[in-house]
């Protein structure tokens, strides 16, 4: 009686576990595809275990290609060129890479599966990016939605960078937010200062870093950061320079400010910083430092719109029309744009029209 | 009812932190495809489609843009006005597609009623029907849109 | 075992399981994915191709788990259970090959590829083996016949889906009804194969 229920019940088991142990073994034959070596830029040679995607493989060994949508395959951000290797263009890649791209290897390293040995190219920068540990040692309030953050470098203790580059910043996972999320950020401080770098953040509502950052991170915590990145620098010719930024746009332009100080560089150079509101200005005193300081610079804050109660006896309206009406030598000069994209566009569009060439214009693009 | 494997997905996206700070989903423990029927119902209950609805909020985020963060009336009651930030979002749907971080806030004096919406949710409204959980920070019930 | 006859038996069985009994078109089973992946010719060759490769294999290993495990022990009823477990992890299998060697066709079937497992086909090619009792070399035709069928039935939805997709279809028809519609007619087209052969 027992062994009629008992033999049915062991003979399916064991057929069962027989199949499973059959499928593990199969597992590691087929789908395991063993070590595999990836050959960045013909300078740095990865010896990786097969099976995963290139760009989590890249970010593991350090290499940090930028991704906004989690390796889903929806932001087309991480490019990559695969020269040898790659397999077949997945139908997922497709809407993100045009006719050159495609002829020429270009990949989503989210969707390319390191089955075998790969050859692949990324942007030299890229693999000058290192990770630093930093502590977190100063916040000061500049206005009611803007901080600026003081982290000193512990490991390693020095970062190279030019004044106009911008750095990722880790926002861990905390309370409003389950993973782990990286966001870029410009530098704002002083060049020569070594050993820790400055940032102003700016609240976005709902923002992941920002509500990070302002709610939940404090002097002493520990803050990790990637970069340095970007091609936004002050160009080596004599042209005079023109600033346009507003809020948190003036982090690359303090820094490139001070790399002027530091270097005695005689260019002319005006600043048209937009701001809302009086209360929307800050780090006044500094900029009217810069003034005495340099050479050749004028600092212009451009309230919209002043509130009777406070007196404002500078220039008023939008950024873009101060520009218009104070800046009497465009084609001579180079203009530098830091800030939202639709005040880049408009401010594009003015300096198009008081006759600058589209190859003078210069903005940082994070966007 | 079995979900395929994209719909789950989508649904883990939308619940998560991985794009916007708490998600889109708010306290609403409904199934998407529950939330977005129910909103796609009133919508069509109030008359419009909603495209009319996302063709409104686009004019309005285009008027008001032009004025980089300061007010502009947008009719006899209402003023708006644009919030930008640096970066961009990608839809949790999973198609190609940036969206500014710019948000476009609109109140109306009379009632004091203030509605915000960002650049992905015009997008998400059009394409999906879909107008983020109840609870949802940037959620707005569709019936403030029709105006 | 006279091995002429099983042979000639095979060859009846496998025609007729592709023509005159054809798995999907006469007995509706495995009505699933031919709805839904029948979308573009490309996509229903790669999953008919597999569902030939599962159907065949299957249906053997289930012969032979029958005949040498399940019938000396005296547990037919067990049949049922040991066909499923013994189909999904052959799909497990199948699913870890075609990853490895076409990831392009891994990703266009998508959730269709281990959906496999619950196609009433594969389970109903096994248990019409068990009950009319073919042999081993007959089992050979039957599965083979019978997943080529259902390929072939798929691979001629696909072509007339392909056909009409520019054509003006009600909205209330689009997708999944007018499929039917379109299946229940070939069905018809092939129930003029019946009696053509008599399979036993």
């Amino acid at each position: 009686m027992v062994s009629a229920v008992l033999i049915p019940v062991i003979v399916v088991s064991s057929i069962g576990a027989g199949l499973a142990a059959v499928l593990v073994a199969c597992e590691h034959f087929i789908a395991a595809y063993g070590p595999c070596d990836v050959n960045v830029n013909n300078r740095r040679t990865l010896n990786v275990q097969g099976g995963k995607d290139l760009l989590s493989v890249l970010t593991a060994e350090k290499i940090f290609i930028p991704s906004a949508c989690g390796g889903r395959g929806t932001c087309g951000l991480c490019k990559v060129k695969v020269n040898q290797g790659a397999g077949p263009l997945l139908p997922t890649e497709e809407p993100y890479l045009d006719e050159d791209e495609k002829k020429s290897g270009v990949r989503l390293s989210c969707q390319v599966k390191v089955r075998n040995d790969l050859k692949i190219e990324i942007p030299d920068e890229l693999l000058a990016v290192r990770e630093y540990v930093c502590r977190c040692d100063q916040i000061v309030d500049l206005t009611h939605d803007m901080k600026q953050f003081r982290l000193e470098l512990r490991e390693p203790e020095k970062i190279d960078y030019v004044p106009g580059q911008y750095i990722q910043l880790l926002t861990p996972a905390y309370e409003k937010s389950g993973e782990e999320v990286y966001r870029a950020y410009s530098i704002s401080s002083d060049p020569a200062v070594e050993g820790a770098i400055e940032l102003i953040i700016r609240l976005v509502p709902n923002g992941i870093c920002t509500t990070y950052c302002f709610e939940y991170l404090d002097t002493g915590d520990e803050v990790r950061i990637n970069g340095p990145y970007g091609d936004f620098r002050l160009s080596e010719s004599d042209a005079p320079i023109v600033f346009i930024a507003g809020g948190s746009g003036m982090a690359p332009i303090k820094s490139m400010l001070h790399h002027m100080k530091n270097t005695n560089n005689k260019r002319s150079a005006v600043y048209y910083f937009g701001a809302n509101k009086v209360g929307d200005l800050f780090l006044v005193d500094l900029m009217r430092r810069f003034e005495s300081d340099l050479a050749d610079f004028r600092f212009v804050p451009v309230v919209a719109e002043a509130e009777s109660a406070e007196s404002w006896d500078g220039e008023t309206g939008l950024v873009t029309e101060a520009v218009e009406r104070n800046l009497k030598n465009a084609p001579r000069c180079e203009a530098y744009l830091c800030g939202s994209p639709g005040m880049i566009d408009a401010a594009v569009s003015v300096l198009q029209k008081l006759g600058m060439s589209d190859d003078r214009i210069f903005y940082d693009k994070f966007a | 009812m079995k979900e395929s494997p994209q719909a789950r997905k989508l649904e883990e996206i939308l619940r998560s932190s991985q794009l916007v700070a708490g998600g889109f989903m708010g306290y609403d423990t409904r199934p998407v495809s529950e939330i977005i029927e129910s909103d796609c119902a009133e919508v069509s209950r109030l008359g419009q489609t909603v495209e009319q609805i996302a063709e409104r909020m686009r004019l309005i985020t285009e008027k008001a843009k032009q004025r980089l963060g300061c007010w502009t009336e947008i009719d006899a009651s209402r003023r708006a006005r644009v919030d930008e930030a640096k970066g961009f979002l990608v839809c949790p749907w999973s198609h190609p597609g940036r969206f500014a971080k710019r948000v476009t806030i609109v109140t109306t004096a009379a009632t004091g009623q203030t509605i915000r919406w960002s650049d992905l949710n015009i997008h998400m409204i059009a394409e999906h029907c879909f107008f983020e959980g109840r609870g949802s920070a940037f959620r707005i019930e569709p019936g403030e849109l029709v105006f | 075992m006279n091995i002429e006859i099983e042979l000639s038996r095979a060859l009846v069985v496998f025609v007729s399981a592709i023509f005159t009994q054809n798995i999907l078109l006469a007995y509706f089973l495995g009505l699933c994915p031919f709805i839904g992946v029948s979308r573009e010719i490309k996509t229903a060759f790669g999953l008919g191709l597999a569902v030939i490769f599962v159907m065949t294999s299957t249906s053997l290993l289930n012969w032979l788990a029958y005949h040498y495990v399940l019938e000396p022990l005296g547990l037919h009823f067990f049949r049922f259970i040991l066909f499923i477990v013994i189909i999904a992890a052959f799909v497990q299998f199948t699913e870890m090959v075609v990853d490895r060697f076409s990831p392009v066709l891994y990703q266009n079937l998508g959730v269709f590829l281990p959906l496999i497992t619950v196609n009433c086909a594969i389970l109903g090619a096994s248990l019409f083996m068990v009950i009319r009792d073919y042999g081993f070399i007959v089992t050979i035709g039957y599965g083979l016949g019978s997943g080529i069928g259902w390929f072939l039935a798929i691979i001629a939805m696909a072509g007339i889906r392909q056909k009409l997709a520019n054509d003006r279809i009600p909205r209330g028809l689009q997708g999944a009804g007018i499929t039917l519609i379109i299946a229940g007619i070939m069905a018809l087209a092939f129930t003029g194969f019946t009696g053509v052969l008599q399979a036993r």
